[in-house]
Parts: C-alpha cells; structure tokens; sequence
C-alpha cells in the first residue's frame, strides 16, 4: 500500500511472540523492536519487547475475557488447564480440527475453549492493538506487514495462518516470510553492504533454527546473477516438533531427581521455578567459559523464602549428558531419525517428535539434498538462530558432528556478527519488508515443497485393499509468488451435487517432478501426506451426465499461500479448492 | 462497680433536684458529638510507583519476603543459597525496569576533573573541598536511563498490597 510509513515484521512464535519495524522512507534507518504492553500480573501490565504465546482463559464469572503474554505465561504453572500453550504447533497439527474449540487440550468442561486459529489471532490481535496505541497516526493497517512463519510450514498451515492474520486486522496485502529466511536477513541486515565479502558464489548456508517448539532447517546457496550476488533457499526440512522447551523440561526433569534423591518431592508450583533455575544453570554451565557446577535453588512457597529454600548442584557434566546426548548426540550422515512405533491407540496430543536427537534430524536432511553426486550437502557456513544457541556448548555439538561427517575440512564456519537470536526472525522480517520495497538484497525461493494430488486409480477392485494411489504433482518445487501454472494432463470428471475431496500430499525433497507428472510409486518418507482438498459443485451447474471435466491450475499468491482452482473446459467457470481442516480419519 | 454507681446516681436523682436536672439536660444531648470541623479523612488508597516497584521486586525476586524474613538461626550457607537466586532475579527486574549505568564512565580511583560550579546532585565532594577542580574518583555513582514501572489496574482495595495471599483450591 502506497501509504506505509513502516516496514513491521512480527515473529509469531511457539513460545514468544515480537515486533520490530523499521520506516520505510529512511534508507538508514535502524530496526527497531515495538514495547508490548501486557499483563505481569493480574492487575499491573508492563511494556515488554517478547510477547509469551500463552493465553489465560479466566473463569466465566470474574467477567475478564483472555488474557495473552507473561502472565498467562506464569499462570501455565499455576492454573494449566486455563493457560494455552503452543497453539502455533496446534495449526499445522491435521489429525485435528484446527477451526473447533480444542484448546486448552484436555481442559475441563467448565472452561470455554478456543480454536488454534482463534488462539494465533489473539496474539496477533494484541500486538497490533499494541502498534496502533503507540502509533496512532500511521494505523497498523495501512503499513507493510510482514508475518513469519516456519520454513516448515505446508500449505494448509500457512492458510490458517493467513486466515488469523486476516481476522486480527492485518492489511489485506500483506507476505509471509519462512522464518530461517527471516533469520538470515536479519544476519544481512547487522552486516549492511559487507555481506558480499563474506560470501562467495558457490556458497551453501545452513541455517539451523531451533525455537522453543520446532526445528527449522533450511539451506541457501549464494549465487551470481548478473554479476552481483545473490541468494535462493534450495531447500527447507520437515517439520520438526522439537525445540529449547523441550531441552529445558529435560533438563528440569533430571534436576528433579536431583531434588528427590535429596529427599524433596517438588510440587507443581516449585517446578516453574525449577524451569527458570535450570534455565539460567543451562546458561551459564554451557557457556565458552562456563563454572563446572551450578547451584540450582527452589525458593519456598510460603513467606520464607530462606528457610524454605532447597538447594542441590547442577554440573556441566550433566546437563551435556541430558541436553547434548539426548538433544545433540553425535550420530553417523547415515543415520535416520527414529521413528515412531506404531500404535493401535488414536494419537492424543500435539505429535512430538520421537527422536528428540536434532543432530539425526539434520544429517537426515544434508543427506536428503546431496547435489552432483554427493551423497550429503555439506554447507561451508552456518548461521544458528534461536534462544537455545545461547548456550555455547551446543554450538559446538553442531560443528563437532560435522567434523565427524566430513572431517575437519568440512566444519562450516559460523556466520560472524552480532547475535540476537531472540528477536532475530522479528527484525529479519522487517528489514525484509524495507528491502522489498526499496529493492535490496533479496532471498528467492518460491515454495519449498511440491505438491501432489491424490488421484485413485481405476481398475479392479480388491476387496480388503485401497485403491492403489498415485499422486499428480501440481505446484514444482520453487514455484515463486505471484505465479500461476495449468496443469497438462488428462482431464478429472468432477462431480456435481455432492462434495469432492482430493488427498493432498507434499515433498521437500522430490525438487524436479513437474506440474502434470503422475508418480505411481515414491520413496517411504518422500510425501507427506497433508490437509485434504476440498469442494462442492452445485447440482444445477449445466454438467453432462452428472460431472463436469476439469483441469487443475495453481496459484502462489503474493502473500505466500497456495491456491488450487479448478478449470471448466466446457465453459469459462473456475472453483477454489479448499483445505479441509477438521478432523481426519 | 457499675451497679453500685447505678443506686448511688439513683439515690441522688431522689433526694437532689438540682442533680435531676442536670442529669435530664446530659442525658438529652446527642449521642456523639459534632466535630467542629470535618477531620481530615485518610487519604484515599492510592497505588503509587514505591507500592508497584515493591510489589514488582516481591513478585520477580521475592525482595520484601527476604526483607522480612529473620535471619537468625541460618547458616550463612543456607542464607547464600537464597541470595543468589534472588539477587539474580532483582538485579534483572531493576535493570529491566530503570537501566541504571555508572554516573560516570571513568575507572574507579581515576582522576577527574570537576565542572566549574559541581551540581551536588552530581558531584559529592570530599576532602580539600574549594581548593581545585580536580580529584580522585572514588565511586563513579549511578543514574537511571530509563523510568518503566509497570501499570497498576487492580480495585482501590488492593491498592496498598505487595503480595496478593496465595490460596490454592484443592
């Protein structure tokens, strides 16, 4: 919109959310980070620049509606089944109907629950309320937003994403951004035009993201286009739920133990306090420098604070035993992340992942992107984000296993500069939305997953057996924004008057399929099965003998989402295909 | 006592006139009497900044509980456990909230010269005070560079509270 006076990345994060803006007519104008006015406790607010993802949904009768940030945040302790946590890993969760009322998950009856969408657009809905009170001449709406989401994100999440965005009152022209990307322009940004000296043509980058709920990998080559540089994200990882949280409960856990062999049982209460204790332990014991022990002490409850305060020591040596074997443990290139062992049960919950072991994760994504032969990509430099890389020792896991992958050579040097990697991805998306504008460097990409499909075949029928499936790819890898392709092939009969579903799948690492291939047969782990499609054709629609023949076009919006229409060849009329959300079987 | 009191008045109501009257005339008068002037009422319960950082350093670092609290009967060791957490999380509540920084950016036991006319804000002076502009500096002080004390929304009955009670529902 031609009347933006700002440039605002908002990072909207499993654990925290920030806001940083910059004003788009000042080419020198730094990135700055918005104060976000919230409640610390239940009568005093205080401005903050990390907004904590938690909603707190007070009883019915107090008549105060959700409250969202640090205190919802210490009432997750207090009072869990009010408090919504991680409603971000709920959005792209598709066993579950992300529009129903499901949160907080397994909440008594007596709370009135919400929806991860509604819940995502609270927090939206706060930090502009948060702008346009400090801003009040230059209205959030009318400024350039840019939203980030997990490079790991499919098409329905980003939807969904969209949709809560679109309902807290965001522009209606504003872009998603992958939040690796994000963390990389925000690298960009602190090195200002020196970039092109660190870089050279030919590079590969890593940036390996872990947050509080998720790991994000992604890799981005350097390239030369016209004689300048220039960056394209290659490839993104799957989604990974798994991140600093959980490296903390981890922690806290084994700490825990420490307490009882002492002969304290922690309640509750005492392990929040245990969370920030050991919170701080990890930090300073994984500091480059760090003391071999840290004293990790639980103050009493009651008025007491010293004579109820029970104290044991946390040693360095433990917490990388529990954090760098269990989240950093060094593994082969070869080695798969472990799966899950099926289960007969329905799966209740948000789907950690089974193998918490991120240095696995990784080697199973470098292998997935080997290029000219190499059976593994090996990126000369490394860029991390996220909270958890404050603890330096875990830096080093990183680089120790590729020391161990490709030897000494092959230990990627860590893009220098300063760090924030709390509010990295809030102002990566900032300095993103100004660089658009005014045309400075700029990451391509286009979609980082190809999507298929599902189409049954015909033929006999075995009873007792599906239907072979074979999937019809219908957007490529790196189909950029703002584009739209047909799909060649044969038509699809669409029928009228009921509605029509179509199995939706993605790959990360399927990266030469075209629109129009049809796979019959594909990799285990290489397509993952998403949000099914769907749509419904009114019967009074002129279609012969009961179904209407179609082809499939496709659309990458500029906001970064996925479109699928489908295309009368009878007549000029186009239908949207839709995700279907609810429930799956 | 008071019944003894009660036939001795009786018996004088009785046999003095005089007292009955004076009685009757005491016993007409209203109940409380009426101040001459209205008493300054107590001020109305407000929250001021002391009462919010108080209740803020309470919440986030449990200050007024280790305040309160007797020392007596602790090892010093069990005192030190307690202090370092809650010396951790005050230092970063008073950080967070004033952004305090030295006064002054010279070193400690550097020499420094003085302004012409030192504001004894600023400059505490010691010494051969008046006889020269320069000196040793022996504590750079301390300054606020920022002032955010958090918004205060709660009923004018809590206004003068800390720390609200802690009841858990069982």
């Amino acid at each position: 919109m031609s009347t933006a006076t700002y440039s605002i990345g908002i990072d909207l994060g499993t654990t925290n959310s920030a806001l940083a803006f910059v004003a788009l007519d000042d080419p020198s104008a730094r990135v700055q980070l918005l104060d976000i006015p919230q409640h610390v406790t239940a009568t005093s607010t205080e401005a903050r620049p990390l907004l904590p993802s938690f909603t707190y949904l007070p009883p019915e009768d107090t008549g105060s509606t959700a409250l969202v940030g640090l205190f919802a945040r210490t009432q997750s302790a207090d009072v869990p089944t009010r408090t919504i946590a991680a409603a971000k890993s709920w959005l792209c969760h598709t066993r579950v109907d992300r529009h129903q009322p499901i949160l907080p998950w397994n909440a008594p009856a007596d709370v009135h629950k919400r929806s991860p969408v509604e819940v995502s657009a609270l927090y939206l809905r706060h930090l502009v309320a948060a702008w346009n009170q400090q801003f009040p001449d230059t209205p959030f709406a009318h400024q350039h937003v840019t939203l980030t989401v997990p490079a790991s994100f499919d098409a329905s999440a980003r939807d969904l994403t969209r949709e809560a965005a679109a309902s807290a009152g965001f522009p209606g022209d504003f872009v998603l951004l992958e939040e690796p990307q994000a963390a990389l322009y925000a690298w960009l940004a602190a090195r200002g035009d020196t970039w092109r000296k660190d870089l050279r043509v030919g590079d590969l980058i890593l940036v390996c993201d872990v947050g509080g709920g998720t790991t994000d990998l992604t890799l981005i080559a350097v390239r030369e286009q016209d004689g300048d540089l220039e960056l394209a994200r290659l490839a993104v990882g799957n989604h990974i739920l798994v991140g600093g949280d959980n490296m903390d409960l981890a922690l806290a856990f084994t700490a825990q133990h420490l307490f009882k062999d002492k002969g304290h049982d922690l309640d509750p209460w005492q392990s929040v306090s245990l969370w920030h204790a050991c919170r701080a332990a990890k930090e300073s014991l994984l500091a480059a420098d760090g003391p071999a022990s840290h004293p990790v002490t639980i103050l009493g409850r009651g008025s007491r604070v010293i004579g109820g305060a029970i104290s044991v020591d946390l040693t360095r040596d433990q917490v990388q035993a529990t954090l760098g074997d269990g989240f950093f443990p060094a593994c082969a290139l070869s080695d798969k992340p472990a799966k899950r062992p099926a289960s007969g049960f329905k799966q209740l919950g948000l789907p950690y992942e089974s193998d918490t072991a991120i240095t696995r994760h990784l080697a199973r994504f470098l292998s997935d992107h080997g290029d000219d032969g190499q059976p593994a990509a090996r990126p000369p430099r490394l860029l991390f984000n996220g909270g958890v890389f404050k603890a330096a020792a875990l830096k080093q896991r990183v680089r120790d296993s590729f020391r161990t992958w490709f030897g000494d050579d092959g230990v990627p040097a860590v893009l220098a500069g300063e760090e924030d990697l709390d509010f990295a991805v809030a102002r990566g998306a900032a300095f993103y939305g100004q660089a658009k504008r005014q045309g400075g460097v700029r990451i391509r990409g286009g979609t980082a997953r190809a999507y298929y499909i599902g189409i049954e075949t015909a033929g006999l029928a075995v009873p007792g057996a599906p239907r072979p499936l074979h999937a019809l790819c219908v957007v490529p890898h790196g189909m950029e924004e703002g584009t739209a392709t047909s799909v060649p092939g044969e038509e699809i009969g669409l029928v009228v008057g009921e509605p029509v579903h179509f199995r939706f799948f993605s790959s990360a690492t399927r990266t030469t399929d075209r629109p129009g291939d049809l796979l019959t047969r594909w990799a285990d782990g290489e397509l993952e099965e998403t949000d099914p499609l769907e749509m419904s054709l009114a019967a009074a629609e002129n279609a012969e003998g009961g179904y209407v023949p179609v082809t499939i076009e496709t659309r990458i919006t500029e906001l970064g989402t996925l479109e699928l229409w489908c295309a009368s060849t009878v007549s000029a009329e186009k239908w949207k295909l839709e995700f279907s959300v609810r429930e799956q079987e | 006592m008071s019944i003894g009191l009660a036939f001795s008045v009786f018996f004088k109501v009785l046999g003095n006139r005089d007292f009955a009257g004076r009685l009757t005339e005491w016993m007409a008068r209203p109940a409380i009497p009426e101040p001459k002037a209205a008493a300054p009422k107590p001020d109305a319960p407000r929250r001021t900044e002391a009462i919010e950082l108080l209740a803020t350093l309470q919440r986030e670092g449990r200050l007024v509980d280790f305040l309160q609290e007797k020392l007596d009967g602790y090892s010093d060791a069990q005192v030190g456990a307690a202090v370092r957490d809650i010396h951790r999380d005050c230092r970063a509540t008073v950080q967070r909230l004033f952004g305090i920084e030295p006064l002054v950016a010279q070193a400690e036991g550097s020499t420094i010269s003085l302004p012409a006319t030192p504001d004894p804000g600023l400059w505490k002076l010691t010494g051969r005070v008046g006889q020269g502009s320069q000196g040793r500096l022996c504590h750079p002080g301390w300054k606020i560079t920022r002032h955010d004390l958090p918004a205060w929304s709660g009923s004018d009955a809590a206004a003068r509270v800390i720390a609200p009670a802690d009841v858990e529902i069982t």
